[in-house]
């Protein structure tokens, strides 16, 4: 009789943690599956990227949860503390939710994370200045925009990392460009969209570069007249996704793929079919796409789903009327990107920067092209330097770290040849490598040893006679 | 008093098993931080002490013999695949209409290319370590007969008349010209440096040999790989070609109507600082195309992208219909279909600065790179039906045949040979080797500089704290597990150390290996290297003449003077057997201008003869430079005292050293010292 009423008790406790299990199961398959977004009653079309009023401050914004099952059912803000909130971005184990936000109408932007499973709210910085765009890195770190005005990048938003705690945060970029609208590739570079500020405007394109600072190149040009809107997002067929208007509907945009192998040379407008458009894009595990999208101006930004194969749009998943849906995520687990290992050493003051041939060009030599004999090097204030380029056109520079400079061609004669060069910077302890000057992206160097590099570097500024670093051990 | 007694033992097996337990912990935590060079290695003796043992009970246990298929032939009607079977020392009939092995046929040691009569009747299989080839009758699948070579035959060619055999010796870098009615090797002809591909043109008149070993030239000059083109009417050398800029040269292809070949290739960064992997700093992969008419031009064309390169290029077959060009890349486990109509367009209409231009150019590909189709592990040799209408690829280090249809370039099925299900800890380890998913958009793997698991003959601006400094020469892999320290200035006491964070910052610089991978990867190294055998200077363990002498040179104690020579200017103090390192730190005087002060690790010199050039900085060609360029004061040994001839018996004996295992050596198994 014991032993008969021990069996029927376990049984029910077993029954009980059976139930319990199967239950607790499905709310994690359905937590997987949630689409978090951003809506807004205002939208702000300013695409200043040297003011904080930019087009990532959206005003009045909340981040929302919907189950895509039951979507008109199922909504929740979850930003009901903040004045405004944005750019909700997911954990790799999907457990946490990284937002923008405004606790009252006028303080700062703060970077926040939301556990997903409570939905408590944690401030990871407090800034004086906005901070945005948050997007996770590998081994607990984010990377996130911060505006500031000082004399490296007179006025705009920089690149910061940080713990998730907010602590060991680092600047990463340090030149007069703005940066704003982060995400992390695969390969574990950070893809940000990137607009000189000074000493004009420039136009807005995809940098990318590593979460140390290191190595920052151009990853996509964009076309004439157009701009960039959105981050650009991984598919799992090795394409990006983004919003970039063009001449046509300059403040609004087009639905764009390009292939990561070739972003310079493989744009698709996946949305050349459809009229409206497009402000935000996020691709699922099975290839397509959630988009933010409305028919006309007069209407709300709608939340929808899209085929890239087909390049059709389907139905609307969600829609209001009083709200723009500005963003969207899906919550769930997602690959880490690869952990890049940091060749920086704040022990260094300076960075190496090797050009093979300054007279490679991007351009095809015309009969007036005249050799680089020379070249200045200029700051943001001041020339920091001439030098002249080896027989072979290679040049071995040793200059300081983390300040901005730019590389401007010279004649033997002293005349300027080409305009200069992007704005540049290493990071301690860099080593960089260029190909030529304004060179084509996809060239790459030509085996043989620059002449340049059998004698020291030149140290700029050339005010200065030598540097005492730290010993470096040989590898 | 009895109870007393129990708790008192209780009490002391406690605390002495706390204090094992602590202090042993505490020792293993500082054991295992020394050989991993890291702080949180798991500390897990099994993935040291079990899957690094080289010999014995327990490396048998944790070890498979695999397959590896490495090339393939089909029969003319499609019937029949013949598979080498690379670690099996067999070829293997299949059925690939069933899927099915038919018949293991035991060839020589570590077979290498296998070729097919016109009629079908007979199949040469190349014995790379064994220096001969085996004739096999297809009918009874039985070897008939064993044609000796030079050392190391590799790649084959029939004349087209049937009635030669070219065979292409690897470590002698030769071809041997084989009388099939007589089985004899008719003449022997100097070729590049360890020449591997072997092909025919197709009007049956000119054999192309290509080599993977660039020429030895002093560091800075443009490095150079020789393509020797052979008159088969007359069997004479017409051409050496140096391919500039190119090595590795495995295989190479024509197209039918003979009027391009097409020739796997790698185009090295080695004289460029290596400071970044972006922007293709330190390899590109293509082929070099050789038009075939006078005065044709050579052109090299990348395969690689912007942002994803093509590793390791291994074989190249062409369509009959000549409309496409299937390459393997063993690093990244894919097949590169090449539009051939769209390289001739493209080429046809380029200037020879464009096409200069596009030899550096990773966009270029775009124009003729149609597909890329992924395989199983390590792909290498290719074959295509006699219509074209499937291809057939050697997973090496998959052990099966996986199979592509060429119009849909979709693959169709995969022929499982038969090898061990489960993937040991090294061969995962191989894996990892040969892939070169781990380094920042797969553009190299250690097989890329260490080919063969050897190394690739070239130095490298390996740039530290300069540029244009440190430069080093790679080093060989082979059986290095017993030879710690390792890199030159011997600063990584063990493998683990070498392959660890170290490699992921200055080389890969991507994410290290997980320390799953990394024990696996350290497994392999340790376990899976063998040297060749050195038949070409020490066939049997006897030693000629002149070795003899070189050998009592080796081993002398006082100089021709009859002076003492000091204990540590003696070539077998440092150089001890079997390893002929004494796994010390040395002084030799060889540093640069440019280099850092350092000593350096002793190197071991078994098989040296197959490493050239020499010296931490590669500036020795030839091991006779080591001293008479480069040892004039007498600190890498007592040397100046030699007579030309000594010095000749000297290197004569340095060249026939060999791997331990070949003269029944035991060896000490393999241990970090902490």
């Amino acid at each position: 009789m014991k032993k008969h009423r021990t069996t029927i008790v376990s049984s029910f406790i077993m029954a009980i943690g059976f139930t319990c299990a199967f239950f607790s199961s499905c709310r994690e398959k359905n937590k997987e599956g949630m689409i978090i977004f951003t809506r807004s009653a205002v939208k702000s079309n300013s695409t200043n990227f040297d003011k904080s009023d930019s087009w990532r401050y959206i005003p009045q914004a909340q981040i929302l949860k919907l189950d895509p099952e039951k979507p008109e059912a199922s909504e929740k803000v979850l930003t009901t503390n903040f004045y405004s909130a944005h750019s909700p971005e997911i954990s790799y184990d999907g457990k946490y939710l990284l937002f923008a936000a405004q606790q009252k109408q006028n303080d700062p932007w703060q970077i926040w994370e939301m556990d997903l499973n409570d939905l408590k709210s944690r401030q990871v910085t407090s800034s004086k200045e906005n901070c945005t765009d948050p997007a996770y890195l590998p081994l607990g770190r984010i990377v996130f925009s911060k505006y500031s005005a000082d004399d490296t990048l007179k006025a705009g938003h920089s690149l910061y990392i940080c713990n998730t705690d907010g602590s060991n945060m680092k600047r990463i970029s340090f030149n007069p460009f703005s940066y704003l609208a982060s995400n992390v590739l695969s390969d574990g570079r950070i893809l940000t969209i990137g607009r000189q500020v000074f000493p004009e405007q420039g136009v807005p394109v995809y940098m990318v570069l590593r979460p140390d600072g290191t190595k920052s190149e151009l990853f996509y040009k964009g076309v004439e007249g157009g701009s960039l809107f959105s981050p650009g997002l991984e598919t799992n067929n090795g394409k990006l996704v983004f919003i970039e208007s063009d001449k046509s509907n300059f403040g609004e945009g087009n639905l764009i793929s390009i292939n990561y192998n070739r972003p310079l040379h493989s744009r698709v407008n996946l949305s050349s079919e459809i009229k409206g458009d497009f402000h935000s894009v996020f691709p699922q595990k099975s290839g397509r796409l959630l988009v933010s999208y409305r028919k006309s101006e007069s209407d709300r930004y709608a939340l929808y789903e899209f085929d890239p194969e087909k390049k059709v749009l389907g139905k609307a998943i969600y829609s209001n009327n009083d709200y723009d849906v500005l963003e969207v995520v899906i919550t769930g687990k997602h690959e880490r990107p690869k952990k890049l290992p940091s060749e920086v050493d704040m022990g260094v003051k300076t960075g190496l920067l090797l050009c093979q041939d300054i007279n490679i060009l991007d351009m095809r030599p015309s009969a007036t092209f005249s050799k680089s004999s020379k070249i200045k090097i200029v700051g943001i204030d001041s020339t920091l330097g001439s030098v002249d380029v080896a027989e072979d056109g290679s040049f071995y520079l040793k200059v300081r770290a983390d300040k901005p400079f730019q590389i401007q061609t010279v004649d033997k004669d002293g005349h300027i040849l080409r305009s200069p060069c992007g704005w540049i910077w290493l990071r301690p302890n860099e080593r960089r490598g260029c190909v030529g000057c304004h060179e084509d992206p996809e060239l790459v160097p030509a085996n043989r040893v620059p002449l340049s590099v059998k004698k020291s570097p030149v140290i700029i500024p050339m005010h200065i006679n030598k540097v005492v670093e730290k010993k470096v051990s040989l590898e | 008093m009895k109870a007393s007694r129990i708790i008192s033992v209780i009490v002391f097996l406690s605390v002495l098993g706390l204090i094992i337990y602590f202090t042993g912990g505490k020792w293993a935590r500082t054991h295992v931080n020394y050989i991993t060079a890291t702080g949180d290695h798991p500390l897990n003796c099994l993935s040291c002490h079990l899957y690094t043992q080289k010999s014995g009970f327990i490396y048998k246990l944790v070890n498979k013999k695999y397959l590896s298929p490495f090339n393939l032939a089909v029969s003319k009607d499609g019937s029949r695949l013949y598979v080498v079977a690379q670690e099996d020392n067999s070829l293997l009939v299949v059925d690939p209409q069933k899927r099915k092995v038919l018949n293991r046929i035991s060839v020589g040691n570590l077979p290498h290319s296998v070729i097919l009569t016109n009629d079908g009747q007979k199949a040469y299989v190349s014995n790379q370590w064994s220096d001969n080839v085996s004739v096999i009758d297809l009918a009874s699948a039985k070897v008939i007969d064993t044609l000796n070579t030079g050392n190391g035959p590799a790649g084959l060619s029939l004349s087209a008349d049937g009635k030669f055999l070219y065979v292409v010796d690897s470590y002698s870098s030769n071809i041997s010209v084989i009388d099939l009615n007589t089985g004899e090797e008719r003449k022997r002809f100097n070729s590049g440096n360890n020449p591997t591909g072997a092909e025919l043109s197709p009007d049956g008149k000119t054999l192309y040999v290509t080599s993977r070993r660039a020429l030895i030239a002093p560091y800075g000059e443009t490095i150079e790989t020789e393509l020797t083109v052979v008159d088969e009417g007359i069997q004479r050398i017409r051409d050496r070609r140096n391919i500039e800029s190119a090595y590795m040269m495995e295989n190479v292809a024509f197209t039918p109507t003979g009027d391009m070949a097409m020739i796997t290739m790698i185009r090295p960064k080695n004289l460029v600082p290596s400071i970044q992997v972006e922007q293709g700093w330190m390899m590109t992969y293509g082929l070099t195309i050789i038009e075939q008419k006078e005065n044709g031009r050579v052109i090299q064309l990348l395969l690689d992208e912007p942002n994803a390169y093509y590793s390791d290029p291994f074989d190249i077959v062409i369509t009959p219909d000549g409309k496409k060009a299937f390459i393997s890349h063993s690093g990244v486990n894919t097949i590169s279909v090449v539009n051939i109509d769209s390289v001739r367009s493209l080429i046809s209409k380029s200037s020879p600065e464009q096409l200069n231009s596009y030899s550096n150019n990773l966009g270029i590909s775009s124009r003729y790179v149609i597909k890329r189709i992924k395989t199983g592990a390590d792909p290498k040799g290719l074959a295509l039906s006699s219509d074209g209408r499937l291809l057939y690829v050697a997973e090496q280090l998959e052990d099966r045949i996986s199979v592509i249809n060429t119009e849909s370039l979709e693959t169709v099925g995969s022929i499982k040979l038969g090898g061990p299900r489960i993937v040991t800890v090294a061969r995962q380890g191989r894996r990892l080797f040969n892939n070169s998913g781990h380094t920042f958009q797969n553009q190299f793997d250690c097989y890329t500089c260490h080919p063969d698991m050897h190394e690739d003959g070239l130095v490298y601006n390996m740039a530290s704290k300069d540029m244009g400094r440190n430069l080093t020469n790679t080093q060989s892999l082979r059986d290095i597990g017993d030879t710690p320290p390792y890199k030159w200035n011997g600063k990584n006491q063990t493998v683990y150390k070498q392959d660890g964070m170290r490699f992921s910052t200055v080389l890969t610089r991507t994410e290290q290996f997980n320390y799953k991978d990394l024990d696996a990867l350290t497994a392999y190294i340790i376990t899976g290297i063998p040297y060749p055998p050195n038949l070409q200077y020490n066939p049997n363990g006897e030693l000629t003449e002149s070795q003899l002498r070189g050998k009592a040179m080796f081993e002398r104690t006082k100089d021709s003077y009859g002076n003492v020579i000091p204990e540590n200017n003696r070539c077998i103090t440092c150089h001890t057997p079997p390893y002929y390192t004494n796994l010390k730190m040395a002084y030799v005087k060889t540093l640069a201008v440019t280099d850092d002060s350092m000593l350096f690790d002793t190197p071991h010199l078994n098989n040296i003869y197959a490493s050239p050039p020499y010296l931490h900085d590669g500036r020795a060609a030839t091991l006779e430079e080591i001293w008479t360029k480069y040892g004039t004061e007498d600190r890498h040994g007592r040397i100046n005292d030699m007579t030309k001839n000594q010095l000749n018996d000297l290197v004569d004996y340095l060249k026939s050293l060999r791997a331990p295992t070949y003269d029944n050596i035991v060896t000490k198994k393999f241990h970090a010292k902490n």
